[in-house]
């Protein structure tokens, strides 16, 4: 089976450039939530959105305990999410992989 | 994607700012690491048949023209994928060819081209022994934005 980045250079990146502590964040094509649980403990509020229902399913079923009412997932686009949601509500929005 | 990043600048509280994390095409290379050496098998010539990662950076750089985010801070580095055989690598490929394939684009010459680094990568991992490692190296962007 593959091993995806063991080096963590992805995570090491993202920390070397966000502050997640007491930020609402937003996570944009959150896949299995892959990256998600290595920085929801930091923030104080995680939406995760992403297109894929069987991804977002796999994702919260493998919410860890201690992320349970942090992080809240939706199987949504980024325009449909958008559609429904108040401007000014997230200090942080990662996209990741998704921009392409 | 420049819709997409308006929408982003809508969602963010003026203080706050956004991270960008996204493939740079050139460059994806298949490798066998052995103890502490690194050979080259190939090039998976990723730009020549890709969805075009790099529209993403061209959707930044408009976005910061049009004066919606600018750029604070920006970034490389390499995500690594390890593979327990060429077999797989092989398997796991052609499943990326199909699904990142720019639409109408053919794709038996990539699935021949990675196929062939497969094969190559299989006869080197068996000269090499048990210690030798197949991986993938992909190049990655981060940037972070903050709205303006």
């Amino acid at each position: 089976m593959s091993i995806l980045d063991p080096e963590k250079n992805e995570l090491r990146a993202l920390f070397e450039f966000a502050d997640f502590k007491d930020k609402h964040v937003l996570e944009i094509g959150c896949g299995d939530g892959r990256l998600t649980w290595h920085y929801a403990d930091k923030a104080a509020h995680v939406t995760a959105i992403e297109p894929s229902p069987e991804q977002v399913a796999a994702a919260k079923e493998n919410i860890p305990d201690t992320l349970q009412g942090k992080v809240e997932f939706h199987a949504a686009t980024l325009e449909e999410f958008a559609a429904k949601s108040a401007p000014s509500i997230f200090d942080l929005i990662i996209l990741s992989y998704s921009l392409c | 994607m420049v819709h997409a990043l308006e929408e982003i600048h809508r969602l963010l509280k003026p203080n706050g700012f956004l991270i960008d994390i996204h493939p740079v095409a050139e460059h994806s290379t298949i490798e066998i690491h052995q103890n502490g050496k690194i050979n080259l098998v190939g090039d998976l010539k990723v730009h020549q048949w890709c969805i075009d990662f790099a529209e993403a950076d061209k959707a930044l750089v408009e976005i910061t023209r049009r004066g919606t985010f600018t750029v604070e801070q920006k970034g490389n580095f390499d995500t690594l994928t390890y593979y327990d055989s060429a077999t797989e690598m092989n398997t796991a490929l052609k499943e990326s060819i199909h699904k990142y394939v720019r639409e109408g684009e053919p794709v038996d010459e990539e699935v021949s081209h990675v196929e062939k680094l497969a094969a190559q990568a299989d006869g080197l991992l068996q000269t090499a022994g048990g210690e030798a490692k197949l991986v993938l190296r992909e190049k990655d962007q981060i940037s972070r934005l903050k709205p303006m």
